[in-house]
């Protein structure tokens, strides 16, 4: 079942993939900064300011997406023992922490104009900070441990002990009276955000999925060369 | 006009300074991983040419990944 997942398989997809993305990226990133930029519509509250969303929006998504994805899988890998999604967690972890940083410096640079303040320790920021702490312990166990069984095993409880702060973060500005302002796209019921605005933002997320999409394809060819390079050592 | 668009009725230094770090902060980490990945593209090549040519050659045979480094990796050289 699965099978598919083996690098044997996934290998050869890697290279045209990376070919793909690269031929296509710097089309829409141009795309998404002219529509970023110049395109949009400053917000009647916040003025230009807004435009630092297309920048901090997509980074948080990516950085919660990348923890949800490397919970699923560490799951998985208790369950299925499949040995390749270990090696995909490890490519995904630093693009999840690249853009959890992100996500808070932007949000950071865009709390000051907008909330007169750099940091406050409010629940969406804290919940966020928490999450940076969790990448990290979770890169370091890839560092500081030798043993493949025991990094896997410290990884995924890292990971699904983790995985409890995921709800807390997305519902943080419900349950907790926040700084932060309430989710202004949902994906149930309508979103308050404006077309104009919308827009912009989708084709910003787009180039920073590419962009993820990129950096693990090369990350996760690493990984397989590194393995071939050990067998090849062994025989 | 463009000075507007420098200034961003104010908010530039905010807007620019959030759309550099982003940039900056991912070219960083794309070239770096770029460096990384022909780093042990070149570890591979040279790892399967100290082998001897039976060695190599069934080290390529047993392996579809092993070839296709070898061939990209080859290409690249």
């Amino acid at each position: 079942m699965f099978k598919f997942f083996s690098s044997s398989n996934i290998y050869p997809l890697i290279q045209k993939l990376i070919k793909f993305i690269n031929s296509i990226f710097f089309l829409i990133l141009a795309i998404g900064l002219t529509f970023a930029l110049v395109l949009s519509p400053p917000d009647y509250l916040q003025g230009d300011a807004v435009r630092i969303m297309y920048v901090h929006v997509p980074s948080a998504w990516i950085g919660l997406a990348c923890f949800s994805l490397i919970t699923l899988l560490s799951v998985l890998n208790f369950i299925f023992k499949i040995k390749n999604f270990y090696f995909i967690n490890k490519s995904i972890a630093p693009i999840g922490l690249l853009f959890t940083c992100l996500a808070i410096i932007t949000g950071s640079l865009w709390g000051q104009p907008t909330w007169g303040t750099w940091w406050a320790w409010d629940a969406r920021l804290t919940s966020m900070i928490v999450l940076l702490l969790f990448y990290v312990f979770y890169i370091l166990t890839f560092k500081l441990l030798k043993k493949e069984e025991l990094i896997i095993k410290v990884s995924s409880i890292i990971a699904i002990i983790g995985s409890i702060n995921l709800p807390i973060i997305k519902y943080s500005v419900d349950w907790w009276s926040t700084l932060h302002q309430p989710a202004s796209i949902k994906f149930t019921g309508s979103s308050s955000i404006h077309s104009e605005m919308m827009l912009p933002l989708m084709v910003m997320l787009l180039v920073f999925l590419l962009y993820a999409a990129l950096i693990f394809l090369m990350k996760y060819k690493t990984e397989i060369i590194r393995i071939k390079k050990k067998n090849i050592k062994r025989k | 006009m463009i000075s507007n668009f420098i200034t961003m009725n104010g908010y530039g230094l905010y807007v620019w300074l959030s759309f550099s770090v982003v940039f900056i902060s991912c070219t960083v980490v794309y070239f770096s991983t770029k460096k990384t990945l022909n780093k042990y593209e070149q570890e591979f090549l040279i790892e399967l040419q100290a082998l001897t040519i039976e060695e190599k050659n069934k080290a390529l045979e047993t392996s579809k990944i092993a070839q296709q480094i070898y061939a990209t990796s080859s290409k690249v050289n």
